[in-house]
């Protein structure tokens, strides 16, 4: 098995792994208790479909650290920094979604390497759904110690 | 039903219901799906010395969480249209949001312009926590019919 790559040391061009996920009722209804949300968008099918898939588990999916290809070494940890969203249409419950990552930019800001990441949502009807450019950058405390 | 109307003047504010981030919506929200083994799975969000072993005071909530709350005002203002359109740029995540802060979400209009048949706004967007800092701050776009 090829070893992972860590996420800080990824370049420009390169891609996480996809995901693909399909958001259940319980799916949804676990993320409606987190964001306390009970809007019967969420809950009850419509005249248009079914349930609504809530966007904080689009939000929270999309995450690279969600990608089956995502590693830090021990003592790592990855900081969301700055986003860009756009909601280009609406997922439904029961349908599979799946999640592309590409780093677009890379630089390094007081001694922390950064990257920005382009990253899509699309169903398996290829409906995109949503379309973020995440920024990151991470933090670790061999970095902290050594800039005391 | 859409609060933001076509003639919603320039500087209205909005804000959403303020929300607890108790240890247990951190952990609904970031802990992974209930049917995975070991749930809560241990992180930055769920999981003390996991965020403390990182060098910080205590567990951070995703932003991602609060992008979810943010997006709850969003759909409040706008209608459910905005899942089809809506933006937000410039987001930047300013301060920790620690395990049972408070937070708000907060809008308010800085400019409009009238396009064939929508009207577009245009908002600075926040959410602050219970001392009144900001956690996040950017801007959002959206549209509503123009009739």
């Amino acid at each position: 098995m090829a070893e992972k790559k860590s996420a800080h040391l990824m370049g420009i061009g390169e891609e996480f792994e996809p995901l693909e996920f399909v958001v259940t009722p319980e799916l949804n209804q676990q993320y409606l208790y987190a964001e306390e949300d009970f809007h019967p968008r969420y809950i009850e099918a419509s005249g248009e479909g079914p349930p609504l898939v809530h966007p904080g588990i689009l939000f929270n999916m999309s995450n690279n650290t969600r990608s089956p290809s995502f590693f830090l070494p021990p003592g790592w940890g990855e900081v969301h920094a700055a986003e860009e969203t756009e909601f280009l249409n609406p997922a439904t419950v029961g349908k599979k979604l799946r999640v592309t990552w590409k780093v677009i930019e890379t630089l390094e800001k007081r001694g922390r390497p950064w990257h920005v990441l382009d990253i899509w949502i699309v169903d398996e009807e290829g409906v995109q759904i949503m379309r973020r450019k995440m920024t990151n950058t991470f933090a670790s405390l061999n970095i902290e110690k050594k800039g005391e | 039903m859409a609060q933001i109307k076509q003639d919603t003047p320039i500087g209205t504010g909005f804000a959403g219901k303020p929300k607890k981030m108790s240890w247990e919506r951190l952990w609904t929200f970031s802990g992974g799906p209930f049917t995975a083994q070991g749930w809560p799975k241990k992180n930055l969000h769920t999981d003390t010395e996991f965020a403390r072993n990182l060098g910080l005071p205590t567990v951070g909530a995703s932003a991602t969480q609060y992008l979810g709350h943010m997006t709850e005002l969003m759909i409040d203002l706008f209608g459910d249209e905005w899942l089809r359109h809506g933006k937000m740029s410039n987001v930047k995540f300013v301060k920790l949001v620690a395990d049972g802060d408070e937070l708000t979400s907060k809008a308010k209009v800085v400019s409009k312009e009238k396009e064939d048949r929508k009207i577009r706004y245009h908002l600075s967007i926040s959410v602050v926590n219970q001392n009144g800092d900001d956690v996040l701050i950017g801007s959002a776009t959206g549209w509503i019919p123009a009739t």
